[in-house]
């Protein structure tokens, strides 16, 4: 008989993620008591919490999400200049964490913020609008890749087919472009309002007094060490992640893949060039003000009244253990880009290139993560690992983000695995070559760009999270993220901007790597 | 044909996936040197009875017998036969060259030759100035010989087409039929040959095996097959089928008569 050896590396995974994810979780759910539920749910700011966390995601996903659909049309229906330009610095807020967005928005527009007093307001935007638009900057970016990439692959020839029959522009776009983007456009939807709402970092610097779930789950945890209360919360953080992630799997099951036969090439229309042209650029301009203010604050002695320049903050960063931390920073996020897409790699390559139920379960269980807040899956593995030998070492922490942040990294290597031809394996044993040379001497040859975009991206997630991490991480652990909280709350506002533009700085210096990297590999290709 | 040795024998082969049956007590045989082909509509379980006989699908039930020894447990590589599939599967990454030389270089008996049999090969299907290119700066027809060197090359004595020539426009099809005939010839080689297309199939076949629903209908040469359709399917699907294109050429070459003449 001939006998699929891959069954045992499958085995070997499945065992891998039942200890790093599904039994962490079993155990948060396990601490649960009656006493900390009416604790939590009888507690007088519950409810508000509730209702601020709805109205705060609700319209923040409403406004990132328009301004993404607004701004990838721009991109994709135009002819305007620097196209490329725009897409790079409109991205650029991905390559900061959430927390430096509410900081970034603290200096510009708090109480005494730069622009505040520029603009001569009253009042900072600390509570609902502060949280609001701090979640816009730091989920609009996600929003317009997404929906950039969706209408860039969009096929011309219903409209081509439209235009000969005479049909208007108008009725084009609700007969074409609309049921061609709602499918994405929910996931969209839900991807961001999972992220904001499961997000503690934008409302913790500008929230003021406005409370949301993740911040009351944070003070149990951070502040009272009630983790029987934590995990209630992280039950109902839990809740809204679940339920887009099956929503967005009964959609997936149901669409069926279209190939671009024609890109769409946009009509000679200044007006409308001009239009998108000057609405990328103001955008663009919201995207730079907060990274400058970070720039300005960490260069001159003490914004605005000593404009001398200096290195006196970035001294003191460093003095402050800053380099530590950024070291500590900088080996997790290389450990988590190497074995994190190993495994991914691996678990990829038999869920797309070899059959069988245990396949499609390792599939599922793969993108699963994908429905974990960073917040629940780092207190399911406070309470799993705790008082092992993992704990409070810089392995728990690598182990933490190569699991929250598997799903996407998985999908991208399982995509471009499942457009190689499907008969290689076949050959393969035809001609006496093992599927371990396939996959090293073939596959891995064919897949060098995925697998650099897959380490960009789990490398640049690690050193910017502060979810899984956050409970995580002790004083000899603690990654450089951490320390914007910490800086802020020792009133150092300079380091805290300094240490927000460290971060931007290693991972613009990663993706401009990968940039390189790619495009020497792509030359290789076509020689 | 009669003179020739049995080369395969396939005996009640049953293959079931999940709850559906796909193939039920087939029984056939292949001469040494034969070609043959299975013509059938898709889904008809053709493709199935090859990944059987290579070794990539094992049978619920039946077995395969090849030169007198059951093979029907022999992995893949151990059963001396090669495959040629409709996609090519080639090594997108590796020279032309590299394709075909992969596999030799590991078989340490044929490692020291691997390069000088993989340049003989492409000589074979007229390559060799091509020995250096990636197989996607190569034609489709190109890629197919490139795929049917690679499996020459480990020098099967049975190999096995899906379809070879799905993909390929009408003219190189025309040109690869010829050429995959005058290999035949060259090497003796024994080919099992899977179409859906009638023309093809009698073009080519010593025998032609007419399948439909997992059921073979007939086997006979395709002079057999046109005189003596065995039952309905086979009038319809083969005789009339093939009538019909016959009927359309003659109609053609009528034509091209009359404008000879009227132009005389």
């Amino acid at each position: 008989m001939i006998r699929d050896k891959s069954n045992y590396v499958k085995i070997l995974l499945s065992v891998f993620f039942v200890v790093c994810v599904i039994l962490p979780l079993i155990r948060m759910f396990a601490n649960i008591d009656a006493a900390s539920y009416h604790a939590v749910v009888d507690h007088p700011l519950f409810g508000t919490a509730v209702g601020n966390s709805l109205k705060a995601a609700s319209l923040a996903t409403l406004i990132s999400v328009g301004l993404a659909l607004m701004l990838s049309f721009c991109l994709a229906r135009s002819n305007m200049r620097l196209k490329n330009m725009f897409k790079v610095v409109l991205t650029l807020p991905m390559l900061i964490p959430s927390i430096s967005h509410g900081w970034g928005l603290t200096l510009l527009l708090g109480n005494n913020g730069i622009l505040t007093k520029w603009l001569g307001l009253s009042e900072g935007i600390h509570g609902l609008t502060g949280i609001v638009m701090g979640s816009v900057m730091y989920s609009f970016p996600i929003a317009f890749l997404m929906l950039a990439d969706v209408m860039g692959y969009e096929d011309a020839s219903p409209y081509e087919a439209a235009d000969v029959l005479g049909i208007g522009k108008v009725r084009q776009f609700t007969g074409i472009t609309l049921p061609y983007l709602s499918k994405p456009l929910i996931s969209v939807v839900f991807s961001v309002f999972t992220m904001v709402i499961t997000d503690y970092g934008v409302p913790m610097m500008i929230g003021g007094n406005y409370r949301t779930l993740p911040i009351m789950m944070y003070e149990e945890i951070i502040g009272m060490g009630e983790f029987g209360k934590g995990s209630i919360y992280g039950i109902i953080l839990l809740m809204p992640a679940v339920a887009a992630f099956i929503i967005d799997l009964l959609k997936k099951e149901q669409s069926r893949s279209n190939f671009v036969n024609k890109a769409i090439k946009p009509r000679k229309n200044v007006v409308r060039d001009m239009v998108c042209y000057l609405l990328c650029a103001l955008m663009c301009l919201v995207v730079i003000f907060p990274i400058a203010a970070f720039v300005l604050l960490t260069v001159v002695k003490r914004y605005p009244l000593d404009m001398t320049l200096t290195l006196d903050h970035i001294e003191k960063t460093f003095n402050m253990d800053g380099g530590t931390f950024l070291v500590n920073s900088l080996i997790v996020s290389f450990a988590v880009a190497v074995i994190g897409t190993a495994v991914a790699y691996l678990c990829a390559y038999c869920t797309a290139r070899t059959h069988g139920p245990l396949s499609r379960a390792l599939h599922l269980v793969s993108i699963t993560s994908m429905a974990i807040p960073g917040l629940v899956l780092g207190l399911s593995y406070v309470l799993f690992f705790k008082g092992s030998f993992l704990y409070g070492t810089l392995a728990i922490l690598i182990l933490v983000n190569s699991m929250h942040f598997f799903a996407s990294p998985y999908l991208m290597i399982y995509n471009s695995f499942n457009i190689i031809n499907k008969n290689l394996e076949d050959v393969g044993a035809t001609l006496n070559i093992s599927r371990p040379r396939i996959l090293l001497n073939v596959l891995v040859p064919q897949t060098k760009d995925t697998l650099v975009e897959m380490m960009s991206y789990f490398f640049v997630n690690s050193m910017m999270t502060i979810s899984a991490v956050s409970f995580l991480a002790n004083r000899n652990t603690r990654q450089l993220s951490l320390m914007i909280r910490q800086f802020e709350g020792g009133r150092l506002m300079e380091c805290a901007a300094f240490v927000s533009l460290m971060i931007l700085c290693v991972n613009l210096l990663v993706k401009t790597t990968v940039y390189i990297l790619k495009k020497v590999l792509k030359k290789n290709k076509a020689r | 044909m009669e003179n020739q040795n049995t080369k395969i024998v396939v005996n009640g082969l049953k293959v079931v996936l999940g709850k559906k049956t796909i193939l039920e007590n087939i029984h056939f045989d292949v001469k040494d040197g034969e070609f043959l082909s299975i013509l059938g509509p898709s889904g008809c379980g053709k493709t199935t009875i090859l990944r059987c006989l290579i070794g990539l699908l094992n049978p619920t039930g039946g077995t395969i017998v090849k030169d007198g020894t059951d093979i029907t447990k022999l992995g893949p590589s151990k059963r001396g036969m090669g495959i040629v599939f409709q996609n090519y599967a080639l090594f997108e990454n590796m020279s032309v060259l590299k394709n075909v030389e992969y596999a030799l270089r590991l078989d340490k008996s044929r490692k020291a030759e691997s390069r000088k049999i993989a340049m003989e090969m492409l000589q074979v299907v007229g390559l060799a100035d091509h020995a250096k290119k990636r197989p996607s700066r190569l034609s489709g027809g190109q890629q197919q010989r490139v795929a049917i060197a690679r499996t020459l090359a480990l020098n099967p004595d049975v190999i096995l087409f899906d379809e070879p020539m799905s993909a390929l426009d009408v003219d190189t099809r025309m040109i690869l039929r010829q050429e995959l005939k005058d290999l035949q010839k060259k090497f003796g080689t024994t080919m099992i040959y899977i179409t859906h297309d009638q023309e093809e199939a009698f073009a080519m076949s010593d025998r032609i095996m007419v399948m439909d629903n997992g059921v073979i209908h007939q086997i006979d040469t395709p002079e057999n097959i046109i005189k003596n359709p065995a039952d309905d399917y086979v009038r319809r699907f083969v005789v009339h089928n093939l009538q019909l294109k016959i009927d359309s050429l003659s109609r053609f070459s009528t034509a091209n008569a009359k404008g000879d003449d009227s132009a005389q």
